[in-house]
């Protein structure tokens, strides 16, 4: 044991943070937020970093890393509420493309996603009212017969993020009827079609754009499909623990980044003759958004690390960090509002940047309150096969 | 990063684990449970920890010269899992073994600890720790007990300690005196090994909230120690302290609340309420779902901890962290295990296993209290983990700094 980051995960978190900085670090996501596409330039050099290769399997031209290494590099862009689909791309799709493609589709994506040349995203809910996984709708109906086979692919996904901005999106579709995930299949497919348009939808989270993705009745081949037929579910499952994962290392990030800012203001701002830091309702409040950013990180490498091991509690892992970090932190975030006073409560201050992407990941991919049900179900059934 | 544990290390838990199994008080593994009567009670407990420490289990964290095993963290922490599984007994001398002992392997002299080990390990002779006064808890630094040289080599203890956990069992009792009040309140204290068995001292159990009296006033009027129980150096007993607290901080109890934990989800399990099994309500399961996360959050995070402290040596501050993280966990695991009664929660007795919980809950306001309080962990996190100033009168107060 020994359940640290190493050194060469330090290393990468320090380069990517030099990086960050030297492109004007949380201003990217300002830039994002004030309406300029800063996504198409930073993800150019985020490819030059091999970010984008990380976890590209070796022989696809990668590195063959995994959610370890990704968690570690996404704490830093979550410290910059970096804009761009790196973990749709690096957590989700690049997964999903290794673990269920075919030799044909993996040489295909994955190069080129590891030279930067493709970005990827997900696209599961066709409701945004509806959770997981009766939010699945789109039918996808299968033509034509062995080898000729195709599906046409009729509906409007929602909530899907930087649809824009990748080149092909795995679509969740139903391909016959089921209960919960059982019929679900999953599919690649290109955002440049005719059939396939992306609007902006009004998000939350300026510097993580989320799109309506309407699908006019696109007919795709065989080639598309990624893995089973009417079973992609249980990889789609897994590909958002991934997803809530990486999404939750990025909040570890921010969350570090509002204590550094809570501690440097509690430190400088005098009122009543004092810095504020030392009035306990600030320094308690502040201690204990270390304490829960610190729980909270410790949960991202804990289920990082299970996932990459396929540990048999890997779901449940990360069931418990989604549980445990959508609203901790998001407090954090608001209780950095709150030290700052007047000052928090201004455009110019980072943590309302921070504080609507965690609103923004709350219920995303399910809310705490399910994946609390969740982990009940993961736990008991280890104690009965205990 | 690596989670797991190695064979070598798993085989220190199959070696424990079957002597466990060989070892444990009769009847334990099936239906843990300690006698009622108090004497009973301590002589059951010493019984066990002279077994743990035959069978070379007692202090396995100590140097294997002083009959411990040299135990690494990670194996500490695979021992306290394994006791947390079979709800094992406590130990009764635990101050001696996870405090004491482990200080005077660092800071005491030889002859101190060919003297003292042997007899801690084997619960022979019980300890205390003499730290509190009535008007020095979490600032502790400014207490006024004193110890005066009396000539040939003795010296003469007065004052009065208070919250003494097991002062009414103790054999010894490791204590911190005033030898100098010339300085600042750090400066002139001293820590001394006292015998308890002398008419200088006496001792008066205090009544506390959950029926039980484990801790007491005690009164010192000219008790006596001589040169060779001074540990450390006379008027730098404040390093001492600072050491002991190192090893307080290094001590984890997340396992045992995990234990507790998973005892309640097989309650939830198989009670049933209007003929719904307890497991079935969503309010039920959310609030278990959230215990088992802030449990994995605390166990995942001790681990942390741990691994740097392989390297570093020492534990950081973060122990801080652990405590009150532990100690607010159990307390809204025992709160929340009592409300599960229902209109039982009215009763001290609710039968569902030897550690009954509606005592457990009362007791675990004093755990938020007993090694610095959890406003004193927020101090320490917010001074000195996270470096945000200091309140002028405090500076450097309770001994966990
Ligand atoms: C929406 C909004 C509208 C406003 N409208 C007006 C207006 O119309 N007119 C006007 O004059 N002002 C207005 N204000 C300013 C408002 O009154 C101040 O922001 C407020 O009094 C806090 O002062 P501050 O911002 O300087 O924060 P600070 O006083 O610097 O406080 C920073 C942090 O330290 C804490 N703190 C400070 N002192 C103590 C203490 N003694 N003990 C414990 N904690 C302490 C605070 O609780 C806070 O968390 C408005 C503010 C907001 C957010
Ligand atoms: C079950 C139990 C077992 C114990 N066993 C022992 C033992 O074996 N040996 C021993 O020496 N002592 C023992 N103690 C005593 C324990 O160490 C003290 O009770 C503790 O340090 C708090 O001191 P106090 O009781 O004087 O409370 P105080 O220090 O008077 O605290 C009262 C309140 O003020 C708060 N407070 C105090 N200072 C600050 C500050 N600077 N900032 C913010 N809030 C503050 C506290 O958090 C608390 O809420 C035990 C206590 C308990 C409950």
């Amino acid at each position: 044991m020994d359940a640290r980051l190493t050194d060469e995960h330090e290393r990468v978190q320090e380069t990517a943070r030099e990086f960050i900085e030297s492109e004007g670090g949380i201003d990217l996501a300002r830039r994002q937020i004030d309406g300029e596409n800063v996504v198409d330039d930073l993800w150019n050099e985020l490819a030059d970093l091999d970010y984008t290769a990380i976890t590209v399997p070796l022989e696809y031209d990668g590195f063959g890393e995994g959610m370890v290494y990704l968690a570690a590099l996404l704490e830093v862009a979550g410290r910059y509420a970096l804009p761009g689909p790196l973990p749709e791309t690096a957590a989700v799709a690049v997964p999903l493309i290794r673990d269920l493609g075919t030799e044909d589709q993996r040489s295909r994506f994955l190069p080129s996603v590891a030279d930067g040349d493709l970005r990827m995203s997900v696209a599961v809910y066709d409701d945004e009212t509806e959770p997981l996984p009766g939010g699945i709708r789109m039918g996808a109906e299968r033509r034509g017969d062995e080898g000729t086979t195709e599906f046409r692919l009729e509906g409007t996904k929602t909530l899907v993020p930087y649809a824009a901005e990748t080149d092909v999106v795995i679509v969740a579709a139903r391909t016959r009827e089921g209960q919960g995930y059982d019929g679900v299949s999953l599919f690649a497919v290109e955002t440049d079609h005719d059939a396939v348009e992306a609007t902006r939808m009004d998000s939350l989270d300026w510097a993580r754009p989320m799109y309506e993705l309407s699908i006019d009745g696109l007919t795709v081949g065989e080639d598309a499909l990624l893995g089973p037929l009417h079973g992609g579910g249980s990889a789609l499952v897994t590909a958002m623990d991934r997803f809530s994962v990486a999404g939750t290392a990025m909040l570890v990030g921010a969350a570090d980044r509002a204590v550094e800012l809570s501690v440097e203001y509690g430190t400088e701002r005098e009122q009543y003759g004092q810095p504020i830091g030392r009035f306990q309702a600030v320094k308690h409040r502040t201690a204990d958004m270390w304490v829960d950013m610190q729980s909270a990180r410790s949960l991202v490498y804990y289920a990082a690390w299970a996932l990459d091991e396929d540990e048999p509690d890997a779901a449940r892992a990360a069931a418990a960090t989604k549980a445990f970090a959508a609203d901790r932190l998001h407090r954090v975030f608001g209780d950095d509002i709150w030290n700052h006073g007047g000052m928090g409560f201004t455009w110019d201050h980072d943590a309302h940047i921070y504080l609507k992407q965690a609103k923004s990941w709350r219920n995303f991919l399910g809310s705490p309150e399910a994946n609390r049900d969740r982990l009940i179900d993961a736990r008991l059934a280890a104690e009965r096969n205990r | 990063m690596d989670f797991s544990y190695t064979d070598e290390q798993e085989s220190f838990r199959r070696e424990l684990r079957a002597w466990l199994e060989e070892n444990a008080p009769d009847g334990w593994l099936e239906d843990p449970e300690l006698p009622d009567d108090d004497a009973e009670r301590v002589e059951f407990l010493r019984d066990w920890q002279r077994t743990l420490a035959d069978g070379g289990w007692a202090g396995v964290h100590w140097p294997e010269e002083y009959g411990g095993r040299g135990a690494s963290l990670i194996e500490q922490t695979i021992y306290r899992e394994e006791m947390a599984r079979i709800n094992a007994p406590p130990q009764i001398n635990l101050i001696g073994i996870n405090l004491i002992a482990p200080t005077l392997i660092e800071v005491g002299t030889e002859a101190q600890k060919q003297r003292f080990l042997p007899k801690i390990l084997s619960a022979e002779e019980i300890w205390c720790q003499g730290y509190s006064e009535p008007e020095a808890g979490s600032d502790v630094a400014s207490l006024t007990t004193s110890a005066e040289p009396a000539g040939d080599g003795e010296w003469r203890i007065d004052g009065q300690k208070i919250w003494t956990s097991y002062a009414h069992v103790a054999d010894w009792c490791f204590l911190v005196a005033r030898t100098d009040d010339s300085g600042t309140k750090h400066e002139g204290l001293t820590a001394f090994l006292v015998e308890m068995d002398q008419d200088a001292i006496s001792t008066e159990p205090i009544h506390q909230p959950h029926d039980d009296r484990t801790f007491n006033q005690v009164y010192f009027d000219d008790a006596v120690a001589t040169d060779d129980r001074v540990v450390g150096e006379v008027d730098q007993g404040w390093d001492v302290v600072m050491t002991l607290s190192a090893f307080e901080h290094g001590s984890t109890s997340i396992y045992s609340i995990e234990q507790r934990y998973l005892d309640l989800l097989e309650y939830c399990r198989t009670e049933t309420r209007n003929g719904t099994p307890l497991i079935e309500r969503d309010r039920v399961r959310q609030r278990l779902a959230d215990f088992d996360a802030r449990i994995q959050a605390a166990k995942a995070a001790h681990r942390r901890n741990v691994s740097k402290q392989m390297e570093t040596g020492t534990p950081g501050p973060e122990g801080s962290m652990d405590l009150l993280v532990s100690d607010e966990l159990r307390h809204d695991l025992l709160n929340f295990a009592v409300n599960l009664r229902g209109p039982a929660a009215a009763l001290w007795e609710n039968g569902h296993n030897a550690f009954d919980d509606t005592s457990g809950y009362i007791r675990s306001y004093g755990a938020w209290i007993a090694a610095g309080t959890g406003d004193i962990q927020r101090n320490i996190i917010g001074e000195r983990v996270l470096g945000l100033p200091k309140d002028d009168k405090s500076k450097t107060s309770h001994r966990s700094e």
